[in-house]
């Protein structure tokens, strides 16, 4: 599928792919890991960015998906089953809650449907926190094992961190794929005129429940990266504030833009570890210690003026050039 | 374009690369000093560097000098295990920190993956008792430091019925399991089970229930910045029985927060800085003239870490992590020969430790120590 880019294009990512594959080799485990959660972290963000960015629906429950997801393969993981079997249980698991928080979205838009997703992230939060017996509460799932493939243990860092890799450039592909079909661009009919589109034939609320099992689905296969990856999971990655934190990724990455939660999640998880790494003068010290300060206001600079994120930001100035 | 400008920012965000120096003993301070947990974590983090620098003016560490670096975990175990493997990355002789439980309960995987002897100032009971030879207590465990108060509820205080109120993260859920079995061992009832969020602000929901159980003491178990806010609630609404804690709440931030409300307060504390030893005293003043502030039992943790570890290399005659490790296995160690330690210590094969502790109350803005209690294993 050429999915519209043209060869060079199609040697570009290539070349990414390829750089991205090196770039660990001269990194210790600390920088193999931080570009694991980058992956890992990227997937789900396009998930949000579907459900989002495409098809403008509000939601504040990314991070609950991403703890079912996280959840669901760590315990069936635990419970004797293979990853590869659990991976897509996970993924099945969090289509199904997908739909659930999508029937809001029907009867409710913007501020509503911020409400009503923020509600669900807290409910499955308090289930994790609480269902002891289930999820361990606070003290959490410990000792996640990696799995292997084909006979090879993928337990070593640089090994799992090929896996996210792997995982990151399918996610993306399909992404890619999913936008270039009818579906992609019914989702943008559905974000920005929904009786418009329906008076084209579009099937709204087909559509607008898919896009947020569809969120889900990234969601829930990220998590389901993310709980091997770290090894051990509680509650507290789940909470609401990290369902902000997607949000912010992909609005200062560029929502409704392929590459906008590369960016997005970049700047959330790589750039302050980055920050905290250097050490140099006042300047660097004020750089840590004003970084939170920072990217709120970067996040109300890139609403008001600049909806389209830093991606929007760089086209912009090109143009203008 | 596009994606070279990103990939590129990508290159240059992992570029950072820490250098190595050969002289020195490296030790990083793994802490909270943002979040819920920014009290107990700077506290730690102040004790562990006033150590060094006593340490580093009077030889260092078998002539070596010690470096130390801090990393702010955010009171975010993910982060707290990222920064573990960055610790490790860059040669980590040994590891302070982090002190939230639920923290070191991940990051000391990648320590123990390594090798490198990690102290922590986490008192949940699950931290030993993962066979992990590389983690050491700088404080009793949960399941020390309960029956000590246990006891104290049934024949000090004599009480019949307890309502518990507890922060429902894993050191509370931790203490307040510990506790419930301790109290139903002495035929104590627990009148009311009530259960708190982590940076909760509004307690008056949770004291009207305490209020309402009508039970002859209240256990609270929170953690500093909590303890503080239920110690002015409580006083809003004119409670009236006895307030008993475990270590937190009797702590001098708790103190200094609460004000005129932590007046009464009392309980079982491993650590403090109102102990009857001159040794603890003449930390508690140095500490405050360093920071301008009383140091908590957290800075007596960190400052002890430090000193732990000096006594143990010492012992192994080298800077081998793993005899150091060794070293820390039951064994005792004394202050006629390590003075830092503050107070004689033993480890046990899983890293927990034994030795004196204090029965104390709040009076006049201070702890004050009524009874010292000696180290389990003298009874």
């Amino acid at each position: 599928m050429s999915l519209g880019l043209t060869r060079a294009q199609w040697l570009a990512v290539l070349a990414v792919l390829v750089a991205l594959a090196l770039l660990p080799l001269g990194l210790k485990r600390f920088g193999i890991y931080m570009l694991s959660l980058w992956c890992v972290f990227v997937v789900a963000g396009h998930g949000l960015n579907l459900t989002m960015g495409y098809a403008g629906q509000i939601s504040l429950g990314h991070a609950a998906f991403f703890g079912i997801g996280a959840y669901a393969s760590a315990l069936l993981v635990q419970a004797g089953w293979s990853f590869w079997l659990a991976l897509p249980a996970a993924g099945a698991i969090c289509v199904a809650a997908g739909l659930v928080v999508g029937f809001p979205a029907l009867r409710v838009q913007h501020h509503y449907l911020a409400f009503a997703t923020l509600g669900f992230n807290v409910l499955a939060w308090l289930f994790f926190r609480n269902e002891e017996w289930l999820t361990g509460g606070n003290f959490g799932v410990r000792n996640i094992t990696r799995p292997a493939l084909f006979g090879r243990s993928l337990d070593g860092d640089l090994a799992f961190f090929y896996a996210c890799l792997a995982l990151m450039a399918a996610a993306s592909y399909a992404t890619a794929w999913l936008l270039a079909t009818p579906w992609g661009r019914a989702f943008a009919a559905l974000r920005d005129n929904p009786i418009r589109a329906e008076s084209l034939g579009i099937d709204i609320r087909a559509y607008t429940l898919a896009a947020f099992a569809l969120g889900a689905l990234y969601a829930g296969v990220a998590g389901a990266f993310f709980a091997p990856l770290v090894g051990y999971i509680d509650p507290s990655p789940f909470h609401l504030t990290h369902s902000l934190a997607f949000m912010m990724a992909i609005i200062v990455g560029g929502a409704g833009r392929f590459f906008g939660p590369f960016l997005g999640i970049a700047v959330l998880i790589l750039l302050p570890e980055w920050l905290r790494g250097i050490s140099g003068g006042a300047l660097t010290r004020i750089a840590q210690e004003w970084y939170l300060v920072g990217f709120g206001v970067l996040v109300m600079a890139m609403v008001v003026w600049c909806p389209g994120g830093l991606l929007g930001l760089a086209g912009r100035l090109r143009r203008r050039a | 374009m596009r994606t070279r400008a990103y990939a590129a920012s990508l290159v240059l965000a992992l570029a950072a690369a820490p250098a190595a120096a050969q002289q020195t003993v490296k030790l990083f301070s793994i802490v909270e000093l943002s979040g819920p947990g920014t009290t107990a974590g700077t506290n730690f983090k102040n004790g562990v560097e006033l150590a060094v620098k006593e340490v580093n003016a009077a030889g260092g560490i078998l002539g070596r000098r010690i470096a130390t670096e801090t990393y702010d975990t955010q009171t975010n175990p993910q982060t707290a295990k990222a920064l573990a493997q960055k610790a490790v990355d860059s040669e980590a002789f040994a590891v302070m920190g982090p002190v939230f439980s639920g923290s070191i309960m991940v990051s000391m995987a990648e320590t123990r993956r390594a090798g490198v002897p990690n102290f922590t100032g986490g008192e949940a009971a699950g931290i030993t008792l993962q066979g992990n030879p590389y983690v050491f207590r700088t404080s009793f465990s949960q399941a020390t430091g309960m029956p000590k108060l246990a006891n104290y509820l049934a024949s000090g205080l004599k009480v019949k019925s307890v309502a518990i109120v507890w922060v429902n993260n894993d050191f509370g859920k931790g203490g307040r399991d510990q506790m419930t079995k301790e109290l139903a061992a002495r035929n104590i009832k627990v009148a009311a089970d009530v259960s708190t969020d982590q940076g909760q602000v509004d307690f008056a929901a949770a004291v009207l229930r305490a209020k309402q159980a009508n039970a002859d003491a209240l256990f609270v178990y929170l953690n500093e910045d909590e303890s503080a806010r239920i110690l002015r609630e409580l006083r809003k609404q004119g409670y009236d029985r006895p307030i008993v804690g475990e270590t937190t709440i009797m702590g001098q931030k708790v103190i200094d927060l609460a004000g005129e409300a932590a007046n009464g307060v009392r309980g079982h504390v491993g650590l403090t800085i109102d102990a009857p030893n001159p040794a603890i005293r003449a930390f508690g003043a140095k500490f405050e003239k360093e920071y301008n502030y009383k140091s908590d039992h957290n800075g007596i943790k960190g400052y002890f870490a430090v000193f732990a570890l000096k006594a143990a290399t010492e012992k192994a005659g080298k800077l081998d992590r793993k005899a150091v490790a060794q070293a820390l296995k039951n064994a005792c160690y004394k202050t006629a020969e390590h003075p830092g330690l503050l107070m004689d210590v033993c480890f046990d094969d899983k890293g927990d430790i034994d030795r004196e502790s204090f029965l104390v109350e709040v009076k006049g803005g201070k702890q004050v120590v009524v009874e010292t209690l000696p180290p389990l294993s003298k009874r």
